[in-house]
């Protein structure tokens, strides 16, 4: 399976206004793909239909069909739930619970029912491991996650995810509320975790996509302008509304 | 002829500010000293109730003796001997019953208070929840004295055949558990309208990042939301009992009036500081009457205490809120 | 998701149900509760009549002309009538539901129009007129006819009897007429009072302040008044105001003027904080505009901010006379608990919240007529908060 998520003719609607329109693409397994286009093109959107949180928002109605590990995610009666222990997320601006470290990686666990006290502690000395976090705060997992810097706030909303075991990690712009530093350690480890996980980012620099992703799609007002290999996009892209945006000349 | 008319009318509109200016600071002070008497008012209300009330600890209470503070702190019998010839005051054992009968007031109407805002934040369809909400403002408006009304009417009748069914004889169902309900129910509102307020302020990304977790619903709404709203709902908790601790007349019509103590049975009757206060005022002289500023003293400090406990528990539970 | 989990899913959602509906029956129970034990005596005598009933002592003087008039066509099936005395009788329940007899009917050429009261040497006319009560009439040749014989009994002794010693009647008591007037008295002088005062502190604290430490040691001091609880308040009142007024005016007890100024100092922050509220909407703008037009700060706050404000003072100041309504703790020590019907700014007396807390405390509590004030001051009440909440949805709609 070297697909792990299949999108097919999706369509998205916020009441009558269309924001996505027939959508096809393929996620590879382990690798990085990220999502271009200017402001309010979709991406995000394209982004919260892969674990169904687009289904918190009542006006919004779906068609078409999204496969993960060839099952259509939005067949009646799918389990939503497990769908998105699956398929992680990590949000625009760092978001970790008012509790301590060690609680907000353990928060995802605890629900899935493990209750064992080593069992967790395992799990989020791995996942703050993996997400690069764990020498920062080895001495402090019982202090507030609040008393964190916004980019180790990030990476531990990434831990939280990670501790799930996810396949598929969902980056909604996970950056653009970081300064470049912590930015920079937060691609350091996008690179890390492709090797284990599959990731789909949305990014509003290019050079960011650029920089970590295998793939990239183009979006544009709520079309799939162009996907391809992230090298060709960049230097020659099939279509002239791609090279319109790379080069700036809007967006 | 242009220009000297020009200077005119600056030297009226000179004279005009002048004037405005005066009448600006005039009205300023005015204002100002409605405020500083405004704010005068809790500065009179401590030096007068505790003028009022050390009289009976300092003075020889018109030959009939002093009364001995530290028995009066930890005493436990209300009145030794009768009222105007007897200086034999106590009320420990009222304060005791007081924090122990607002404690449990607030064991119930805890709970209950933060599900209902929870249920009317995040649960509730909108129609129920706006509902709901109308119902607690009209709780919350219901003056005390029918909440008093209502324990007598209902409540009593209630605790006093609970306590049958016990083969307990209560005395007409006035006792700690017919306080400790109306009062239950009396912060029932302002636990649930500042509960819902702080769980709706909420972030929801707080929410989301939950449910991209796999959490359901309701796991995001028991772990992260309550977790989350906890200062606000601490602060509830501080108001309910604030209220709890300072009723006066709902308690008076349905706490028995026990002359002695503590009363830790819940079918036992009771007394606390407020209904201790109202009782059998009749006279405006003498140490029967002197003695209820004393107890007004004891009540501002009980408030007073407890406030400065739970703002320090709150603190400390609230750190992880700090942002 | 595992079926554990479902569970207690939904075993916790059930359980913020089950809690919402606490609310909710609460608010039922006490308002079925007043009502089914109130509804009973709310008539409009209740409203108008004295709560104390008024008893006179009454003779004949001259020698007995008896009466002509026949029945009276339109009187009810259960009043008996003396054609002889020209008098209808029925049975009836008075408010405490003690048994009475009521007058029903009395015609003009009635012997019993022609009485004299006989506490009085002057021998001053009284006046027995329907819905009065009969407590007892003597005669010299029988027994006397009491209450508690019934209407019946008493008919057939006035007409088998032909002297006539004295009669006992009163008025119907247990109306609500002075707690009624002092609620009113109380909910006027205390606004009087604190309406102005309210609200020039939340001008100044909004609009002139300086931000500073002295401000915000105003501010806190008032903000801790809102802590205090009522019957500290009733405490200050009688501690302080008490005595002010006996000393200014010619009260010598605790009396209304002391209510309304124990209760304007209850309700300070309540308008205070209010009224800020509502100026603090008021977008900066506004102000500027005006300024930038040559007008001063006070012609500014007057003309152009209160306006804005005005709704928001409006609901404050309705919310405020509901606690005016509700308040019992801090009047029992500020006008005292005595029911009163001759209503005097400088006398004790009773809103109806204390009038209830009155009743409640008496030697056996009167549920029935307590319930019925209380049905009075509930609807007040809830319909005030209505109103309010009605403005309030009217203010934020107009805003956006």
């Amino acid at each position: 399976m070297k697909n792990i998520l299949k999108i097919m003719n999706l369509n998205l609607y916020y009441d009558e206004f269309q924001a996505l329109k027939d959508i096809n693409i393929d996620i590879e397994n382990n690798k990085v793909t990220a999502l271009i286009g200017p402001s309010g093109c979709g991406k995000s959107t394209f982004l919260k239909c892969l674990n169904r949180m687009n289904d918190l928002i009542e006006i919004c109605s779906i068609f078409g069909e999204i496969e993960y590990k060839e099952e259509n995610i939005y067949k009646p009666n799918y389990d939503v739930i497990n769908l998105r222990t699956k398929v992680g997320m990590v949000f625009q601006k760092p978001n970790p619970f008012p509790m301590s470290i060690f609680d907000n990686v353990a928060y995802g666990p605890r629900c899935q029912g493990i209750k064992e006290k080593k069992r967790l502690e395992e799990i989020v000395i791995s996942s703050l491991k993996s997400a690069a976090l764990y020498e920062e705060v080895k001495d402090r997992m019982k202090k507030s996650a609040l008393s964190l810097s916004g980019g180790q706030q990030q990476r531990l909303c990434i831990a939280r995810a990670i501790a799930m075991e996810p396949e598929v990690i969902l980056m909604d712009e996970p950056t653009s509320s970081l300064d470049p530093i912590a930015t920079l350690r937060i691609e350091e480890l996008i690179n890390e975790l492709k090797k284990k996980y599959t990731i789909i980012i949305v990014t509003h620099s290019m050079q960011q996509a650029a920089r970590i992703s295998d793939n990239t799609a183009f979006f544009l007002m709520g079309e799939l302008i162009e996907f391809n290999k992230t090298d060709k996009i960049f230097t020659t892209p099939l279509q002239q509304k791609t090279e319109d945006y790379i080069t700036g000349r809007f967006g | 002829m242009n220009s000297i008319k020009h200077k005119g009318d600056s030297i009226i509109l000179t004279q005009k500010k002048n004037k405005k200016e005066i009448i600006d600071s005039v009205v300023r002070l005015l204002f100002l000293i409605t405020t500083i008497l405004s704010a005068s008012f809790i500065i009179l209300i401590i030096i007068f109730i505790s003028i009022k009330g050390i009289v009976p600890f300092v003075t020889d209470n018109n030959g009939i003796g002093r009364v001995d503070i530290i028995t009066f702190l930890t005493g436990r019998v209300w009145l030794t001997g009768t009222a105007f010839q007897s200086n034999l005051y106590s009320v420990g054992f009222i304060i005791i019953n007081t924090l122990y009968i607002a404690f449990l007031a607030l064991m119930i109407s805890m709970p209950i208070g933060v599900l209902t805002a929870l249920f009317i934040a995040k649960v509730a369809p909108k129609k129920i929840a706006e509902f709901l909400r109308t119902v607690v403002e009209l709780l919350a408006s219901i003056p005390s004295i029918v909440y008093g009304l209502f324990g007598s009417g209902v409540i009593l009748v209630f605790v006093y055949n609970l306590a049958e069914a016990f083969n307990i004889q209560s005395k007409g169902g006035n006792s700690v558990m017919a306080t400790v309900l109306v009062l239950a129910l009396m912060t029932l509102p302002t636990i649930t309208a500042i509960s819902e307020v702080s769980i709706r302020s909420v972030g929801k990304d707080i929410e989301l990042g939950s449910l991209a977790l796999g959490a359901t619903k309701t796991q995001t709404n028991f772990k992260v939301i309550l977790t989350s709203a906890k200062s606000g709902i601490f602060a509830s908790a501080i108001l309910g009992i604030g209220r709890a601790l300072g009723e006066a007349t709902a308690v008076s019509l349905v706490a028995g009036n026990a002359k002695s103590g503590p009363s830790l049975g819940i079918f036992d009757i009771t007394s606390t500081l407020t209904s201790t206060m109202l009782e059998g005022l009749k006279e405006t002289t003498g140490i029967d009457y002197d003695i209820r500023f004393s107890v007004g003293i004891i009540l501002m400090i009980v408030i007073l205490i407890t406030n400065l406990i739970l703002n320090f528990i709150k603190r400390k539970v609230g750190n992880v809120d700090v942002k | 998701m595992s079926n554990k989990q479902k569970i207690i899913d939904i075993f916790q959602q059930a359980l913020t149900y089950l809690a919402a509906s606490v609310g909710a029956i609460t608010l039922f129970m006490i308002i079925f509760f007043v009502f089914s034990n109130g509804y009973k005596l709310l008539d409009f005598g209740l409203l108008v009549n004295d709560y104390h009933a008024k008893f006179y002592n009454g003779g004949i003087e001259d020698e007995i002309s008896y009466s002509n008039t026949i029945r009276p066509n339109n009187l009810d099936d259960e009043v008996f009538y003396s054609q002889k005395w020209g008098i209808g009788l029925k049975d009836d329940n008075d408010r405490e539901g003690n048994p009475i007899i009521i007058v029903d009917f009395i015609a003009d050429d009635s012997p019993l129009k022609n009485i004299y009261d006989k506490n009085n040497e002057e021998y001053e006319p009284l006046l027995l007129e329907t819905g009065h009560l009969l407590s007892k009439i003597s005669f010299y040749d029988k027994q006397t006819a009491l209450t508690k014989y019934g209407a019946e009994y008493m008919i057939e002794a006035l007409n088998s009897s032909d002297t006539f010693r004295e009669i006992v009647y009163s008025s119907l008591g247990g109306g609500i007429r002075g707690s009624i007037i002092t609620t009113f008295y109380l909910i006027g002088m205390t606004m009087a009072i604190a309406l102005p005062i309210g609200i020039f502190t939340a001008i100044y604290l909004n609009e002139f302040a300086p931000k500073n430490k002295i401000t915000s040691l105003l501010r806190s001091l008032i903000e801790t008044l809102t802590g205090v609880p009522s019957i500290i308040f009733g405490l200050m009142g009688l501690a302080v105001f008490v005595p002010l007024t006996i000393q200014m005016t010619e009260a010598t007890s605790a009396n209304i003027i002391s209510g309304s100024l124990t209760l304007a100092v209850i309700l300070l922050p309540v308008i205070i904080r209010s009224t800020e509220e509502s100026l603090k909407i008021v977008p900066d703008s506004f102000r500027s505009a005006s300024l930038a037009l040559g007008a001063n700060h006070t012609q500014t706050t007057f003309k152009v901010v209160l306006p804005s404000a005005f709704p928001g003072i409006m609901t404050g100041t309705l919310l405020a006379v509901g606690r005016v309504i509700g308040e019992s703790a801090a009047l029992i020590f500020a006008i005292g608990t005595a029911v009163k019907d001759d209503i005097s700014i400088f006398g004790k007396s009773t809103t109806l919240s204390v009038h209830i807390w009155s009743l409640m405390k008496d030697e056996p509590a009167n549920i029935e007529l307590a319930s019925t004030i209380a049905v009075i001051i509930l609807m007040i009440v809830l319909l005030l908060n209505i109103i309010v909440k009605f403005i309030s949805k009217k203010l934020i709609k107009d805003l956006y």
